[in-house]
């Protein structure tokens, strides 16, 4: 039994949801997730953009992709699979053609970013620095490629290849680079730390999950790469524990938690076990202004619970109190 | 412009043969003018257990933001719109895509249906009746049986002709409905009548239209339907693949209309 800690309801415009991610100043913890925002153009007919804390692009890569075949998505029990297959304009259109209307809107911009090869990313790294003061806040690298084939799964599973790959993009840009892991690995912590000693300035938790869907009719995958992302409140609790994982034995890097948001209670959870910032992605399909509601129903929460601040609660779950030892005689 | 409004249930009439039209009276917003065609993704409260919302043709859409849908339970989403009852709320977003061209007055369309893809060949007649172009608007309706066959009055009253086909013979012609098509254009080739196709079903019977408006040389245009998660351009999930500059374009932010020549299918 642990008692709920003993606070009064307070006034929900008195909420501060100011919160840092590193040396990143944001406005509240809520920004839209990388691939499920597109550019943002899309979503300027059904919401005001510059309520937004922040938003994470399409994955930017050095030149234009395609994607994947068809199908490319199938929803699950309270999740999706995508393998869209990292389809981007490329950094260059990106430059021109997406960035002044992402830089107009005032809110925080991360590029999220990946290449084919190692020498791709460090080149997508040193393209998008030419973003720097055009509106750019960070670079968000995508070590976690599951859609694309060529050995790409060893940047994000393999420490030391992780390591190397954030060095070698450190090196070529000062924008900030927040890694972005994959939850395809045994040990997170150990990617996690691997990143940040090579100076990434913090890390995005979690990609999608490798998952899979079968349609026993036909006897065929779901979708077409026979293995997809999964994505949505399915994942939740797996990415909650990597986060707490990772902030607990990382107390120093700054964590942008996300999968499965859907509510502020759920964004509230991934900031107690260790966010300072989360994204919210899936949900942005229903329903185009998720992350608003998301900060609505986070500073209606808080106020509930009597918390006055995001700051005094990043990281703040404590465990459950040990039972009273058994008596056997 | 696309927007999302919360609007609920009217009414859920049974057409029999497993269909439902579902009226719906939005809760401020609405469609406005919709394009024969355009479609809306509706979700209900469905909690989190079914994330996305599910893709919709406009069966009509008036001014005071009441619309409608024709559909057929499927999987999930469509199982509990199809129990939904009056008072159910859903969330739209909408309108969506691009809808068909209207009759240029010379060409005769041949609307081309089968199964739910009826609304968009029948919001297509509707309009083209009001503009006073009946006369060159004709209907080709395929189903497995009479039941298959759904708002034929409506067809009759804007005066728009007909011909049904079925595959067990209980109404219209025996058969596939595109048997039908075909003799129609060998009528049209002889005549030199000039023709287009507006088609929208299943998609083998979109995949056989396609094949005889090409072997025909008429211009043809299909109502697609891909596999969604946003049905405004963001996901990238409803790829269709295409012949041209790029291997892919989107059914919901590039169609769900596309030119059958456009189309790389087998
Ligand atoms: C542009 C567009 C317009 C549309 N217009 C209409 C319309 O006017 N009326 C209408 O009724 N529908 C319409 N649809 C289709 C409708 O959106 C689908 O029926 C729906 O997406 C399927 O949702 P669901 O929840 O019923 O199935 P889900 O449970 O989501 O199932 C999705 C997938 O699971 C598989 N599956 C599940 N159940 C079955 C089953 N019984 N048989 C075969 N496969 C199955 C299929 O692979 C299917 O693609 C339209 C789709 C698009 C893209
Ligand atoms: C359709 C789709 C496309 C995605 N594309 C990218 C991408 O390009 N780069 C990336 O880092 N993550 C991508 N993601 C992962 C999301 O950003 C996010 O990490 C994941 O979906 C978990 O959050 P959610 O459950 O809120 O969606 C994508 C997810 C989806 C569903
Ligand atoms: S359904 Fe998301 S891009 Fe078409």
């Amino acid at each position: 039994m642990t008692a709920a800690p003993r606070t009064a309801a307070i006034d929900p415009a008195s909420v501060d949801l100011r919160t840092r991610m590193g040396a990143l100043e944001l406005g509240d913890p809520i920004l839209a997730a990388s691939g499920c925002f597109a550019y943002g153009q899309q979503f300027a007919d059904f919401m005001d953009l510059r309520r937004l804390a922040g938003l994470s692009t399409k994955g930017i890569s050095p030149k234009p992709r395609f994607g994947n075949p068809l199908p490319r998505i199938c929803e699950t029990a309270s999740g999706m699979l995508n393998s869209i297959g990292l389809e981007n304009v490329g950094a260059e259109a990106f430059l021109a053609e997406k960035l002044p209307f992402l830089r107009e809107l005032g809110v925080s911009v991360w590029v999220n970013f990946f290449g084919e090869d190692f020498a791709a990313y460090v080149e997508c790294a040193r393209l998008l620095e030419a973003g720097r003061g055009q509106g750019i806040a960070v670079l968000e690298m995508n070590i976690s490629c599951p859609n694309i084939k060529k050995g790409g799964i060893e940047f994000g599973t393999v420490p030391e290849v992780a390591h190397r790959l954030t060095r070698a993009c450190v090196d070529v840009t000062d924008l900030p680079i927040v890694v972005k892991l994959t939850p395809n690995v045994a040990d997170i912590v150990g990617m996690a730390d691997a990143v940040a000693q090579a100076g990434a300035a913090g890390v995005s938790l979690i990609n999608t999950i490798t998952g899979m869907a079968i349609d026993v009719r036909t006897r065929r995958p779901r979708i077409a790469t026979m293995y997809g992302g999964l994505s949505g409140p399915a994942i939740k609790p797996v990415a909650l524990r990597m986060v707490h994982q990772v902030a607990t034995a990382l107390p120093g890097l700054a964590i942008c938690g996300m999968g499965g948001i859907v509510s502020g209670e759920d964004a509230l959870e991934f900031i107690m076990a260790g966010a300072s910032c989360v994204q919210v992605g899936t949900a942005n399909f229903a329903r185009p202004d998720a992350a608003l509601v998301v900060v609505d129903e986070l500073r209606a929460r808080m106020a509930e619970l009597g918390i006055a601040s995001v700051s005094e609660i990043v990281g703040c779950i404590r465990p459950i109190a040990p039972e009273a030892p058994q008596v056997t005689e | 412009m696309p927007s999302q409004f919360s609007a609920r249930v009217d009414t859920n009439r049974d057409l029999g043969g497993g269909y439902v039209v579902l009226e719906f009276a939005a809760e401020g917003g609405g469609l406005g003018d919709v394009v024969a065609g355009q479609f809306a993704m509706l979700r209900g409260d469905w909690g989190r257990e079914l994330l996305n919302p599910r893709a919709f043709s406009v069966l009509w859409s008036a001014p005071d933001g009441r619309f409608a849908v024709l559909l057929k339970a499927y999987g999930r989403g469509t199982t509990r719109l199809v129990a939904s009852q009056p008072g159910a709320r859903v969330t739209v977003t909408g309108p969506l895509g691009h809808g068909f061209a209207p009759p240029d007055g010379v060409r005769t369309q041949l609307l081309v249906a089968g199964g739910v893809g009826l609304p968009p060949l029948h919001l297509q007649a509707r309009q083209s009746a009001a503009r006073g172009h009946a006369g060159v608007t004709e209907l080709y309706y395929g189903g497995r049986n009479r039941d298959d066959l759904v708002m034929l009055d409506d067809f009759a009253a804007w005066g728009v002709r007909a011909v049904l086909a079925t595959e067990d013979g209980s109404a219209g012609i025996r058969g596939f409905v595109t048997a039908a098509l075909e003799e129609r254009l060998v009528e049209a080739q002889r005549s030199g009548e000039q023709v287009e196709i507006l088609s929208c079903g299943p998609t083998p019977m979109l995949a056989a239209v396609r094949k005889i408006g090409l072997r025909f040389e008429v211009p043809t245009w299909l109502c697609l339907e891909e596999e969604m998660a946003c049905g405004f351009g963001v996901c990238l999930g409803c790829a269709v693949p295409v012949h041209g500059p790029r291997p892919y374009l989107y059914c919901c932010s590039d169609g769900p209309v596309f030119e059958a020549k456009q189309v790389r299918w087998p």
